[in-house]
């Protein structure tokens, strides 16, 4: 309590780069923060340097929509993000920082017979592995989320949903401070403005880094840089089978308490909640096109109003506050990346697409083990870059397209 | 109490208007706004903050601030200063308990101030977990500033209209007038859309160019797109050139009780005094940085106020600074020690150029050290900038104000962004706990991040910051600009808000004949017309008759037609002869089926393609991607709408159309696969005889609008042979029946042809076809699961999605199930595990929670020799 009123430094002042690191991190979003804190914590390797371009947080991470679920398709997947949805339910309390993580609960709408088929099969997997999460009917709908326009004369009546009781939404900067400073404390050095631009290597390892404030030799390097995966990976000559597209979103002016729960539509392409803030928070699917320019769209706007009225025509009159955009990394199977590559010492975190908050906290576990033990922990062994080559893809396409 | 009349205030005092605040009716004249009305009649405070519930009052009376946003007719955040006044309108206050003069939660700023620091909630209400839920609902219940009405319908008064012009003038002030006259001179096609006429100088509506008002541009987005926020219509404009003269933005100073009610910027007073000729007090101070300040002296003196003081800064530079109040009404502002008393306190800490619009469109924005303010550089081509948006004159801002100014004693509160509550001392702490980069503090104290969107404290905070870190302000660089300009409702964004949906000429019969209406995609489809069992049995037993009109529709012509389909599918095309059919299955370049459909060859150059239904137009897209890229002498033409299709099937489908046709439709002279073009009823048709539901059939494909009358004569014709409508669920049925797989359902995105269990479509002789080095490689390393027919052991139709268990885990799953009166068993199809995939092997599925048996099919369940499909 008596830290309410000090004021603390949440991490050290940047120092200067030492000339060498076990591990350098490459990317202050979540992922890069999380795998430096549990490096720390889990593993006692701290002689680690995170490194980051711009401000921690300042990529996906401090853009996103953060919801954070588990009712996945495949067995694979679902697995991995319950263990990550598990990690988060402790990680305030871990932190000491509260992330007011929402579980209030998480509505992906069917709105025709055959998403109430996908919508079956995954609460059926779900379940099998003690996952909450079930198909309800239109009462059961109603019952969870009045506001929603349940009546029939709308385009696309509401047939069911895919109901998740412990999907729920977080604030997205607490993560990326709470484990920043969780890393600090371990003993880790952040380094914000400070861009890699070269990895050096010798018979086929890496050796070090380039940075725009020196260089670094190292033994590992993580790159967690989500949107600009592929053009760091192209710096060890790792091809990664990752394309980069623009996601949007848009919050309104705050409103009193209106919706406790999320709603997602993916045959409209839209998901709304409400933040602690009070804003409506609302968001689509990605963009069709490949681009790194972050520029805000403005068809962007009127298409997700379109949807968002079909679903609560009573937001008419609620205005746009903000829209933004940010860098997602798509896979063609909307399952991540994650682990070692043919470089020996290059390990990536990547493919994350519209859905890898959620996972920041199992990626960070995994990622320390790999790196300490030195070999693959069976969580994230099917998600491996090698998938491509065996042809082993695990979609998610069904769980994943819209509803990140 | 308003001045004696004058010949530029705006109210008209022979017209008055009645609307309610409260409940409690106000009397206005016409021209007046909520804002002037509710002042008129003795309002002063309008608002209560967000955190601290700490009164508010008129502060800009230009719609920007925060101070005065009400409930208007249910619309949330109404900014009232600027909604002019309508008979009967119903205001009310919002983020209140009690009234906006006594607000419980107003003891949140007494009590609660000291003990919510900034992210205060970050370190709090930790453990225990258990109790997170509470304080939770707590927060969010404090949380937000307007409700809405949970049962209120869509209005359908907001429109969407494109535009064009040559020249797009943003603001009509002075320079964008200037601005839009002389282009309007050299000959060019000019609106000028202004935000804020209907409140200031009423504008002479000039020749040579249109002005739209009120309008405001909401941002300028790609292509040079702006958006027009005209009232309930958003005008979409394209403009060759966007000159933007958006003005500046007068901007408050930092100094211990600077959000009192009483504090107001100089615009608020030029509006109170001049347009609704009200005495915003009866002593003021004033304190500024520009000439603005001693404007608003003026205007003050005009209409009776005393001004006790003017702080001229650009000539003092007092080391202190501080107002006091009571009740949150300033009552004195001392000055240096020097303390005066008064109820109205101006400030003017120089004005902002309101670049926003520009940052959005991509120019570059710079911290002018010597004036103080940020201004837009590197404008992007066709943008232009004029006048004080552009960071021109900011006439007089010559003294740049200290970042904050000292109180006295304890006590009042100094606010950088009044929007959030966060005060100076928050700032600071932020950069002391290590928030310190700019977009960190910004994120962390949620400043800039309010209703206002940083127009009044992005300058303030960044020159607080800058101080504070002891870093020059043009090497912080600012925050992002993040659209829309000013917000905007989803109503308006939404227009009249139609989702495309499709219905096939046959929409209306299937009504009539009381179908039930079904989702595919976008089509509305029948799902039965009532009596599934009843359908299913006559295609069985007699005939039946469907609407296939959904079914997507391609013709392939040309010399390389051969060529272009052979290297399109795994199948092969060029032994096809003309008048024959072949079933394709469609694979992307990674081997995943795609689509699947019939191909029938009409001539040697001229192929008849169908799709799925919701397949059509990715399938489309993608001959026309691969059309160009290989560059065959192929034309794709799109008859999905054009053409409707039926698909009469049953044993007695032969007798009826024998019945409507001349062609020869005897076993040997139409055979199974063939394709044959003939009149049907008088009808040009296209007759493909093909067997989805697994009887003998025949797909007619015409053009549509021939379609209720052949429907009508099938019907009419086939009535003696108990013909009967049947819809999409019996068709399930039936083709389940004959394990035929629906692409989209029975295989998903990481499906391929070998698993599926249609190899034999799959021609890896063929020199290439898209997909083919992924489908060899498939063959290489075998089948990691496989497509298969089940029967359950005890008639359990288990559910589509269910789960085929091995070990207590998922290994498989069921695509397709239904009960079959004519197999008389529970039925399906699913996904196994290879070495499940055999005939009568035992697999579990899950249905409720328990594991039922079913054995392994591989066989069609009805009729395996296809002899009624053949007959
Ligand atoms: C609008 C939007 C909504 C989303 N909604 C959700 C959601 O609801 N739920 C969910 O789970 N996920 C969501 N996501 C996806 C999620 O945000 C990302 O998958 C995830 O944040 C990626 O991991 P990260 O946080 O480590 O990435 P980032 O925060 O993007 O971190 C990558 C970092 O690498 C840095 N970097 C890049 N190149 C270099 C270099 N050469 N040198 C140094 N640093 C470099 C970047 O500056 C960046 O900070 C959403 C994404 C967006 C854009
Ligand atoms: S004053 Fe409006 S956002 Fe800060």
């Amino acid at each position: 309590m008596r830290d309410i009123f000090r004021t603390r430094r949440m991490w050290r002042p940047r120092g200067e780069l030492k000339d060498r690191y076990d591990v350098v991190i490459v990317g202050g979003g979540s992922h890069g923060l999380a795998t430096a804190y549990y490096l720390a914590k889990n593993h006692g390797i701290t002689n680690v340097a995170v490194l980051e371009q711009s401000y921690i947080g300042s990529g996906a991470a401090g853009r996103n929509t953060t919801i954070v679920r588990s009712n996945y398709r495949t067995p694979e997947g679902a697995r991995f993000y319950q263990r990550s949805v598990e990690l988060y339910e402790r990680l305030s309390r871990e932190l000491d920082f509260n992330l007011l993580f929402s579980q209030q609960g998480h509505l992906t709408l069917a709105h025709s017979d055959r998403a109430l088929i996908t919508m079956t099969e995954r609460a059926e997997v779900n379940q099998l592995l003690g996952i909450d999460s079930r198909v309800v009917g239109p009462p059961e709908v109603a019952r969870l989320c009045p506001e929603l326009d349940l009546s029939h004369d709308v385009t696309w009546p509401i047939l069911g949903a895919l109901y998740h009781p412990r999907g729920g939404i977080i604030r997205h900067d607490a993560v990326v401070w709470g484990l920043a400073r969780g890393a600090d404390r371990g003993g880790v050095e952040i380094h914000p403005y400070t861009e890699v631009t070269g990895i050096e290597r010798s018979n086929g390892r890496v050796t070090g880094v380039r940075t725009t404030r020196g260089d670094i030799e190292c033994d590992t390097i993580v790159s967690a840089t989500a949107g600009w995966s592929t053009l760091v990976a192209d710096l060890a000559d790792v091809r990664l089978p990752i394309t980069t597209h623009i996601l949007q979103a848009f919050v309104t002016e705050p409103l009193k308490p209106f919706l406790d729960v999320i709603v997602v539509s993916s045959q409209m392409h839209v998901y709304v909640s409400q933040t602690d803030r009070g804003e409506i928070l609302i968001g689509a699917e990605i963009e069709p096109y490949t681009t790194y320019r972050g520029t805000s769209t403005f068809p962007f706007l009127e298409y997700s109003a379109r949807h968002v009225l079909e679903l609560f025509p009573q937001l008419e009159n609620v205005s746009v506050l903000r829209q933004w955009t940010g860098l997602c990394d798509l896979s063609p199977d909307y399952s991540p990346i994650l682990g070692v590559t043919e470089v020996d010492g290059f390990v990536v975190s990547a493919g994350w697409g519209t859905y890898g908050f959620k996972a920041a906290p199992i990626v960070g576990t995994t990622l320390a083990e790999l790196i300490s033990t030195g070999r693959t922990p069976e969580l994230i062994a099917p998600f491996t870059l090698e998938r491509f080559y065996t042809d082993t893809l695990v979609s998610e396409l069904a769980a994943a397209a819209v509803s990140h | 109490m308003r001045l004696p009349p004058s010949p530029e205030e705006r109210i008209d005092r022979s017209r008055t208007v009645t609307f309610f605040f409260e409940g409690e009716p106000i009397e206005a004249y016409a021209g007046d706004t909520i804002g002037s009305a509710l002042f008129a009649a003795g309002r002063r405070v309008f608002s209560r903050s967000f955190k601290y519930h700490r009164p508010r009052g008129l502060l800009c009376c230009s719609g920007h601030c925060p101070n005065c946003l009400m409930q208007v007719d249910g619309a949330p955040s109404v900014r009232v200063c600027t909604a002019p006044v309508r008979e009967g309108t119903r205001v009310r206050s919002q983020n209140v308990l009690g009234s906006l003069d006594r607000d419980l939660l107003a003891v949140v700023d007494k009590v609660g101030g000291p003990f919510t620091p900034v992210g205060f909630y970050y370190r709090t209400m930790i453990r225990p977990r258990r109790a997170w839920p509470y304080y939770e609902r707590f927060l969010r219940r404090v949380a937000g500033l307007g409700t809405i009405d949970k049962h209120a319908r869509r209005s359908s008064r907001f429109d969407t209209e494109h535009r064009r012009a040559e020249v797009l003038v943003i603001g009509g002030g002075p320079s964008g007038l200037d601005a839009a006259r002389a282009a309007a001179r050299d000959g060019r096609r000019v609106v000028l859309v202004d935000e804020g006429l209907a409140l200031d100088a009423q504008l002479p509506r000039e020749d040579g160019f249109e002005t739209i008002a009120p309008a405001r541009a909401i941002g300028i987005y790609e292509g040079g797109l702006v958006p027009v926020d005209a009232g309930d219509v958003l005008l979409r404009f394209r403009a060759e050139r966007v000159v933007v003269a958006s003005g500046a933005i007068e901007q408050p100073l930092l100094f211990p009780g600077n959000d009192l009610v009483g504090v107001l910027l100089p615009s608020a007073v030029r509006r109170l005094t001049r347009l609704w000729s009200l005495r915003p007090g009866e002593r003021a101070v004033v304190i500024t940085a520009d000439d603005r300040g001693l404007a608003a002296a003026e205007d003050l003196r005009r209409a009776g106020t005393s001004v006790a003081r003017v702080v001229d800064l650009r000539t003092t530079q007092p080391a202190q600074m501080a107002a006091r109040g009571s009740h949150g009404r300033v009552r004195s502002v001392s000055v240096d020690g020097d303390s005066v008393d008064c109820d109205v306190l101006v400030m003017s800490g120089g004005s902002q150029p309101a670049y926003s619009l520009l940052a959005q469109a991509g120019a570059r924005v710079e911290y002018d050290g010597t004036r103080g303010i940020f201004v837009p550089r590197d404008l992007p081509p066709h943008v232009e900038a004029v006048g004080s948006a552009a960071g021109e004159g900011a006439r007089g801002a010559a003294a740049v104000p200290a970042a904050s100014y000292r109180g006295t004693e304890s006590g009042g509160r100094c606010f950088v962004c009044i929007c959030e509550d966060v005060t100076d001392k928050d700032v600071k702490r932020a950069i002391a706990e290590g928030f310190d980069s700019i977009e960190l503090a910004k994120r962390y104290t949620t400043v800039t991040m309010g209703p206002c969107q940083g127009r009044l404290c992005h300058l303030p905070s960044i020159r607080l910051y800058a101080r504070e870190t002891r870093a020059e302000e043009a090497t912080i660089g600012t925050t992002t600009a993040r659209p829309p300009w000013a917000p905007v409702r989803l109503g308006l964004l939404a227009g009249r808000g139609h989702e495309p949906a499709k219905r096939t000429s046959l929409h209306h019969r299937h009504k009539e004949l009381g179908a039930q209406m079904m989702w595919t995609g976008e089509w509305r489809r029948p799902h039965s017309y009532g009596d599934v069992a009843a359908e299913v049995r006559a295609v069985h037993e007699g005939v039946g008759v469907i609407d296939v009109s959904t079914l997507g529709k391609l013709l392939v012509s040309g010399p390389d037609a051969v060529s272009f389909l052979e290297r399109l599918y795994p199948n092969r095309f060029g032994d096809l002869k003309p008048g024959r059919i072949r079933y394709a299955v469609l694979g992307t370049d990674a081997g995943r089926i795609m689509d699947d459909g019939t191909i029938g060859r009409l001539s040697e150059r001229d192929f008849y393609v169908t799709t799925t239904s919701t397949g059509a137009e990715t399938v489309l897209a993608w001959f026309e991607w691969w059309n160009a890229v290989w560059g065959y002498d192929v034309s794709v033409d799109n008859v999905t709408g054009a053409l409707a299709a039926l698909n009469v099937a049953g044993p007695r489908s032969r007798a009826l159309l024998a019945r409507l046709t001349e062609l020869d439709v005897s076993p040997d002279g139409f055979g199974y696969l063939d394709a044959r073009e003939a009149r049907v009823a008088g009808v040009p048709c296209l007759l493909l005889r093909i067997g989805f539901v697994g009887e003998l059939g025949y797909e007619l494909h015409f053009p549509s609008p021939y379609a209720e009358y052949l429907w009508d004569t099938l019907l009419e014709r086939g009535a003696d042979a108990g013909i009967r409508p049947f819809g999409l669920e019996p068709q399930r049925i039936l083709r389940l029946e004959k394990a035929h797989v629906i692409v989209g359902q029975d295989t998903d995105s990481e499906s391929n042809a070998l698993d599926a269990n249609m190899s034999w479509l799959v021609k890896f002789d063929k020199d290439d076809f898209v997909g083919k080095w992924a489908l060899e490689h498939v063959r290489e390393r075998g089948p990691r699961e496989r497509l298969v027919g089940f029967e359950m052991a005890n008639g359990t139709v288990p559910p589509e999605g269910g789960q085929i268990v091995v070990d207590g885990l998922p290994a498989g799953r069921v695509t397709s199930a239904r009960w079959s009166d004519a197999v008389g068993k529970a039925i399906g199809l699913a996904w196994v595990p290879p070495a499940l995939a055999d005939e009568d092997s035992r697999i579990e599925i899950r249905v409720d929670g328990r594991l039922e048996p079913a054995l392994v099919r591989l066989r069609p369940f009805f009729d395996p020799d296809d002899e009624r499909l053949r007959a």
